[in-house]
């Protein structure tokens, strides 16, 4: 079952790849970005899921080495990769919006003042 | 050990963030409340660093701290670790002294920008996850880490957002440098699917058990990219060029000295301690090849270059590379010359960007074309510029000579002993990029420094002393460095080193005692390094000196001489009137008035390569999708090549 998830994630990375490289709007390349980051996620908290656990919620005199839950941390590590993919999304598009306020475009193929 | 010392690690690191966060509540009215606190912070984290070099450096004690004491239980480390042992130090060494210098030069040298509080913020929050990712001892924390450094980074890079391409350099970073972020990630969830841990020491003991497991394969081409990223490796290096031209100087310095250093640290901890697989002949292919790679083709790609910090930003990227190669070697001598020069380049390449900043500073321009003659205007930043040119392009006594000296020699008997004839292939490409170094600041020197000084120069003043104190910092540790190499080698290096060989001392230190042997890791055998590369920097002082009195006396001797046939020719012969400029090497077209300009040295040389530098400059065409292409492809080709070959 898990298989499915992990050709999700690999499929999603791919794409969004597909997305950076191919496409010459600024915000699709952002949005390519975030596919990436999307996928990333899907796989880190697949890595982490056992097929039925339960929650990872236990004091320390309720552990005992029968318990079985699904693993913490890869959850703690999603979440704060979803936020960092957000702060990417909106350095970006802020980025974005000031170069598009200098460059007067979106395509990347006039943005390339510095090159060679 | 003392023991409040075993907290100066957490607390190096929460001085510069904490620092950033009183900058930002102070510093919006107080301009000189804001000064203070970036500087009591940044000296605080130099200081406590110092102070870990005794117990660390010189005693070999490994310091493993657990964030809100969670100690490992039954052999599984469930908390955070910060683990200091000497290499950690050593890179811990390397970012505070850079950040301390950035920072006293920032004074001065930001002082026409506005919104300086977040400037100092963004400064700030770099510097403590530049620390915090060296002293780490947790992949994922250095993973957070990368990331506020590369966001930092890129808003750091677009902070003057007026200048020209500042925004568009920035947002390159963004995209391209998101690749490598994210190849770390995918990395790391693929080390912790397999062995169901963070913390470096307890992975480095439990991955030799794993064995050829394609999914820790995959998760190691991974994590080199990654690494490869922040450390501007070959694909990845037009955003370190576009990124160094636009960004402020002291930000130039820091990306440049600091940045590519996490780059160089996470691949060292990768491939010495983490998968321990240095002596596999395709790693060491991989990674000298990448070094190699890079440093010749980012030499070359400065010769095309018409702006200061854009040619410097190349030839950063360039001693980075000689770095990776020799760390790629996988031997003692190799690693210890790796270190050496990961510490000068540091040290070379911030006064090299500090002396840029100067002049931009003084006459607001970058242009190599339109500068010229400020050898008489600013001699002191003349003086200083040319120790750094001197110690990058490796002329003894400075640091550069004896730290590439160590770099050819160790790749060089890596070829000899191995017989392996690529080894001595890339010794010889150390040696000629060594000589394009030096021919392309001949270059700058001619472009910025010498020549004629064009009429808009003519009021330059000299930097002020507040930013000439930076520079002279760095400038005589580039002569101290060069000139007793001993003493780096016993205090530094040797520490360093053992420490990456010192395997089962470092999984001990975080895990317990005996938790490596009962994983069946073993340290390297005590190998005393060979010092063979360490020169008698006084002796070639003394052969500098000859030889400079020699050239002088002829010189001197020979010249009325030539310059009576000179005179005399140009009088007679005035129909093939001589100049300079139109002799061989010299082209150009004739222009009523023209200089020796930086561009027409080493025509011939470019003339000849034409099509090579035709093409690397379509190559490098500006467009982030292709940067975005070449990394894909290069991640792509890395994680085909591992999977099929390890």
């Amino acid at each position: 079952m898990m298989v499915v998830n992990f050709i999700g994630s690999f499929a999603l990375i791919v794409l969004g790849l597909y997305c950076m490289v191919a496409k010459h709007n600024l915000i699709k390349v952002i949005i390519g970005m975030g596919l990436v980051d999307y996928g990333t996620n899907l796989l880190i908290v697949s890595v982490g899921f056992h097929a039925g656990g339960t929650a990872p919620i236990f004091t320390i005199a309720e552990l005992t080495r029968a318990s079985f839950f699904v693993d913490p941390v890869p959850q703690a590590l999603t979440l704060t990769s979803i936020v960092i993919g957000a702060c990417t999304t909106a350095m970006s598009l802020s980025l974005v919006m000031m170069l598009r306020r200098q460059y007067g475009t979106l395509d990347t193929r006039e943005i390339r003042r510095l090159n060679g | 050990m003392n023991g409040f010392l075993v907290n100066f690690p957490i607390l190096a690191i929460m001085t510069l963030f904490v620092g950033a966060f009183v900058t930002s509540l102070v510093g919006r009215r107080n301009a000189v409340a804001r000064n203070i606190v970036v500087a009591v912070s940044v000296t605080a984290a130099l200081g406590m660093i110092l102070a870990l070099v005794k117990p660390v450096m010189l005693d070999g004690q490994i310091i493993a701290y657990w964030l809100g004491g969670w100690q490992p239980v039954e052999g599984w480390a469930i908390g955070i670790s910060l683990e200091v042992d000497a290499l950690s130090l050593f890179f811990g060494l390397i970012v505070t002294v850079a950040v301390f210098v950035s920072g006293l030069y920032s004074f001065t040298y930001m002082n026409h920008d506005d919104s300086l509080v977040n400037y100092y913020t963004l400064f700030l929050m770099l510097s403590g996850s530049v620390l915090g990712l060296v002293l780490s001892g947790d992949l994922f924390n250095i993973f957070v880490m990368i990331e506020i450094m590369t966001f930092t980074a890129v808003a750091l890079t677009a902070f003057r957002t007026g200048y020209d391409g500042a925004l568009e350099g920035a947002f390159k970073y963004l995209v391209v440098g998101s690749l490598g972020s994210t190849s770390v990630l995918l990395g790391i969830a693929m080390i912790y699917s397999q062995v169901h841990t963070l913390n470096l020491a307890q992975i480095a003991a439990l991955i030799p058990g794993q064995g050829a497991n394609p999914v820790m394969i995959a998760a190691f081409a991974f994590l080199f990219m990654g690494f490869g990223t922040k450390a501007f490796l070959f694909p990845f290096h037009p955003l370190a060029a576009d990124a160094h031209a636009v960004a402020p100087a002291s930000i130039s310095l820091m990306i440049s000295g600091v940045l590519t250093k996490c780059g160089v640290y996470g691949i060292i901890r990768l491939v010495y301690v983490l998968y321990q697989n240095y002596s596999t002949p395709f790693v060491s292919y991989l990674v000298t090849g990448f070094g190699a790679v890079s440093m010749f083709v980012c030499v070359t790609m400065a010769f095309n270059q018409h702006n200061f910090k854009r040619l410097l930003a190349f030839h950063s990227i360039s001693q980075v590379g000689y770095v990776i190669t020799v760390v790629g070697l996988g031997s003692a001598l190799g690693l210890n010359a790796g270190l050496y020069h990961a510490m000068n380049h540091t040290i070379f390449k911030g006064l090299l960007f500090l002396t840029a900043g100067a002049v931009q500073h003084q006459t607001g321009s970058l242009d190599l074309d339109g500068l010229g003659g400020l050898s008489k205007k600013m001699p002191k930043t003349t003086l200083l510029f040319l120790i750094g040119a001197a110690s990058i392009s490796g002329l003894p006594p400075f640091n550069g000579f004896a730290s590439k000296w160590m770099i050819y020699q160790a790749a060089f008997l890596k070829g000899v002993y191995d017989g392996n004839f690529f080894y001595v292939i890339v010794a010889v490409v150390a040696l000629i990029t060594s000589v394009l170094t030096l021919a392309s600041f001949v270059k700058v020197s001619q472009s910025v420094f010498f020549g004629q000084l064009p009429e808009q120069y003519k009021e330059v003043k000299e930097a002020p002393f507040a930013m000439r104190l930076p520079m002279w910092i760095l400038a005589v540790l580039c002569v101290v460095t060069g000139l007793f190499p001993n003493f780096v080698q016993t205090y530094l290096l040797t520490p360093a080193v053992r420490a990456v060989t010192d395997l089962t001392g470092y999984i001990d230190a975080a895990m317990g005692a005996g938790y490596a042997a009962n994983h069946g890791i073993a340290s390297w055998p005590v190998t005393v390094i060979p010092v063979t590369g360490v020169w008698n920097p006084v002796s070639w002082l003394l052969l500098l000196f000859c030889v400079t009195c020699g050239v002088a006396i002829v010189a001197l001797l020979a010249s009325p001489s030539d310059n009576s046939k000179l005179h005399i020719s140009s009088k007679d012969e005035s129909d093939e009137e001589r100049n300079d400029k139109y002799e061989s090497f010299f082209s150009g077209e004739e222009a009523l008035y023209s200089q020796v300009g930086g561009s027409d040295l080493f025509w011939g040389f470019k003339h000849n390569w034409r099509k090579y530098f035709s093409f690397m400059h379509d190559w490098h065409s500006g467009i982030v999708n292709d940067y975005a292409l070449y990394g894909v492809v290069a991640i792509a080709l890395v994680l085909l090549a591992c999977i099929v070959i390890l």
